[in-house]
């Protein structure tokens, strides 16, 4: 991974563009550019309570349904413990943190692991996995890219489990600019302030974090305006959330 | 302009900033409250008037994760420095970087100088987070007054960066890349879930930010609970913010501006 920047631009317009297909595409995206073999996408809301949403081939599908089955693995750690987890070599007899899932494992093609927690603080929406029919780890730079694009699966994925599809409300306009609503490659991330509107609408609407963040969203897209502006003029008290304002 | 102590009574304070870190790093902590305590000793022991952590998850773009105010304007002087700014060019040196008058940076920071002279501060420094051959994050140091830091100063701050460096990356065996990143994140996402429960905390008391920080803290104190376990139980609505703001402000976490 050499070219980082371009490779957000790619995340960015994929989010911005891809609608309902843009998490299979971000995905794929990462297989391309990176030394991975293959890829799931599960959406969780617990640890025991998860949804397949799409896996890259039968092996990514075989490692996702295996560890909620026996409820243990990189997919349930990262998700529980909110970070990534990184399996060098699931053969490897020193890797005892899920025996069931280790054993079960051994069986398929895998390898390696790279599992991203799809999240922001408390706002967790799911995960994100990787394998490789090699073992080894991912180098920084590349570890970096596939964090950019869980932050990308991230958003996309926070769109549309609200019902808030991108296409719903058209594509937005944009221009010249790759990112003109300031969403993506991690930018959102970068202000306190998204973080702190995410409260304050927990605390005006009384709902959860996740849905308050996604109500955020959803009103910055529908009035075509950066998410870190609607989330300065919540903080400032000029916009509160009735539960009316996006409807 | 700070009042800090000096002589033999700041060796005193330098010393007791050490020993309080030390014993923090001894027992189960957190890691965004021993931060906010190392950002604040910053301000007490040097002439500097506000200080800030920023962290590098890996991916080139420092993050703020612990600041001695929370006044938005100044936090965002932080956050700008995702593009350009002292921060970032540490980041990039590996060695601090100490700007004393920065209306000579126009053309270095064209962003980072104007936003930083229209908040007030004239000097800005930033002493790398070190660990082995890795720099991780950047402590910075902005002041209201032109000019150097002093050498002294200077040292002492590298001496706290480097303990910050060791409290953010918790693990005794740093064994490898992987196990640094995931520890740079954590520490990360802790300062989101902080920033949503002050968020929850501001609408509910109609407090600022910089108040809903104090009673956060002021609470998990009172109540023996880790700042981020807090955090997460009342963004998750599970902590009530009343039972946190049942209890009277004090804006003793503010520190001098």
């Amino acid at each position: 991974m050499d070219d980082l920047r371009g490779f957000e631009t790619s995340l960015t317009s994929l989010v911005l563009d891809a609608g309902p297909e843009a998490p299979r595409r971000i995905v794929e995206l990462c297989l391309e550019r990176l030394p991975l073999t293959g890829a799931g996408i599960t959406v969780m809301s617990a640890a025991d309570h998860q949804q397949p949403l799409w896996a890259s081939d039968a092996v990514a599908a075989r490692i996702d349904e295996l560890q909620f089955r026996l409820a243990e693995g990189p997919c349930v750690e990262a998700f529980t413990m909110r970070r990534s987890v990184i399996v060098a070599d699931i053969t490897d007899t020193h890797e005892t943190r899920w025996p069931m899932f280790a054993a079960a494992a051994r069986e398929t093609p895998a390898r390696a692991m790279v599992v991203l927690p799809l999240q922001a603080g408390s706002v967790r929406v799911g995960i994100l996995d990787f394998y490789r029919d090699q073992p080894g780890v991912l180098d920084p730079a590349e570890l970096a890219a596939a964090q950019r694009a869980a932050d990308a699966a991230f958003w996309s994925l926070l769109g549309l489990r609200r019902g808030h599809v991108l296409d719903e409300h058209g594509a937005p306009t944009h221009g010249d600019s790759a990112d003109p609503h300031g969403w993506l490659a991690g930018a959102p991330l970068e202000h306190a302030e998204v973080y702190q509107a995410t409260g304050m609408i927990i605390s005006q609407l009384d709902v959860s974090a996740d849905t308050a963040l996604a109500r955020l969203r959803a009103h910055a897209f529908l009035h075509d305006r950066p998410i870190g502006e609607v989330a300065h003029e919540v903080v400032a008290r000029r916009l509160r959330f009735s539960g009316q304002e996006d409807r | 302009m700070s009042s800090e102590p000096v002589g033999p009574k700041r060796e005193a304070a330098l010393s007791a900033a050490f020993v309080r870190l030390a014993d923090t790093l001894v027992a189960d902590y957190d890691v965004i409250e021993f931060l906010s305590g190392l950002v604040g000793d910053c301000v007490t022991l040097f002439a500097v008037d506000t200080a800030g952590v920023l962290l590098d998850d890996g991916s080139g773009a420092p993050r703020v994760v612990a600041s001695s105010t929370e006044d938005t304007r100044l936090v965002e002087l932080f956050e700008v420095q995702v593009a350009e700014g002292p921060c970032l060019d540490c980041l990039r040196s590996r060695a601090p970087v100490t700007v004393a008058e920065l209306d000579d940076a126009y053309d270095r920071w064209p962003r980072f100088s104007p936003g930083a002279l229209a908040a007030g501060f004239h000097a800005v420094h930033a002493v790398p987070l070190r660990l082995r051959n890795q720099t991780v994050g950047a402590l910075n140091l902005f002041t209201a007054t032109s000019g150097e830091l002093p050498t002294a100063d200077l040292h002492a701050a590298q001496a706290l960066a480097d303990v910050a460096a060791i409290g953010i990356l918790q693990e005794r065996a740093i064994r490898s890349q992987v196990t640094v990143t995931t520890q740079l994140q954590g520490a990360l996402q802790s300062r989101i879930v902080i920033e949503q429960a002050k968020g929850v905390l501001a609408d509910r008391g109609n407090l600022d930010m910089t108040e809903a920080f104090s009673s956060l803290r002021q609470h998990a104190r009172r109540t023996n609970q880790r700042l981020s376990d807090l955090a997460a139980s009342i963004a998750a609505r599970t902590t009530s913010p009343e039972v946190v703001l049942g209890t009277p402000i004090r804006r003793d976490d503010e520190t001098k501006r």
